[in-house]
């Protein structure tokens, strides 16, 4: 598995926590009645509350990631040469870590999915007022449809990376 | 009637000849990851001018010896 899959696996997975965590959370507190439909401050602050969340964890998964990573690789040098070469680690791990132009290509392919899926909700909270549904179904479409979007993004880097471009 | 360009590649032979080359080695002359060495020489990724002309180089051939294609006709309808 390639520097590229497993990063984007770990992205992945960091969407689907944060996205699940809102869902518990806010869903949760909307149906124990602490949070009416129609207290938009209360839900954007809590939409803004794990947008928070979201970077930050991306941030820290990141980094966690790249210090394994970077183990892994120790690890695997040690095994094949017997010895731990620094120098040796540094090289591998910065070959491991090239963005190429497939990588690029790749990426602006699956964006494209990703923007597709963020305009789909924007519609679809769109027909959700005007079918007099309270705003809060539109902003938890808009957000939710935001962060599938980029979900789905990284499915796609997955698909076009296992089948090719 | 379509007509449809498939482009071939001689990495694999290349390697050989060129002592084994492996993938990484390939990889690291003409800068890019060892992943997309795999993808080119099987065919699911048609490199940038650019890097055609760097892999080749890596090899110290012709473009043409690395890369070929094959015009197919297709019937349709």
């Amino acid at each position: 598995m390639s520097y590229q899959v497993k990063r984007t696996i770990t992205n992945i997975l960091t969407g689907l926590i944060v996205l699940t965590a809102y869902c518990f959370y806010a869903f949760g507190r909307y149906q124990s009645g602490i949070l009416a439909p129609d207290d938009l401050k209360s839900w954007a602050q809590i939409m803004l509350i794990f947008i928070g969340i979201g970077i930050v964890a991306a941030i820290v998964i990141q980094i966690v990631f790249h210090i394994l990573l970077s183990i892994g690789i120790a690890i695997k040098e040690n095994i094949k040469n017997g010895s731990c070469d620094d120098q040796e680690i540094e090289k591998t791990i910065k070959l491991e870590m090239i963005e190429d132009e497939m990588d690029k290509l790749i990426e602006l392919k699956s964006l494209r999915v990703g923007f597709v899926v963020a305009g789909i909700g924007f519609v679809a909270s769109l027909i959700v007022l005007l079918l007099n549904y309270p705003a809060m179904v539109m902003l938890n479409l808009l957000f939710i449809s935001f962060s599938l979007g980029s979900i789905l993004e990284g499915f796609t880097q997955l698909y076009y990376y296992k089948r090719g471009i | 009637m379509g007509i449809k360009i498939e482009i071939t590649n001689n990495i694999r032979k290349l390697r050989f000849f060129a002592a084994e080359m492996t993938q990484q080695q390939l990889a690291e002359k003409a800068g890019v990851s060892r992943q997309t060495i795999i993808a080119i020489e099987g065919g699911k990724y048609s490199p940038s001018l650019d890097l055609a002309f760097r892999i080749a180089h890596a090899f110290g051939v012709q473009i043409g010896e690395v890369f070929s294609y094959l015009v197919k006709e297709e019937q349709s309808g």
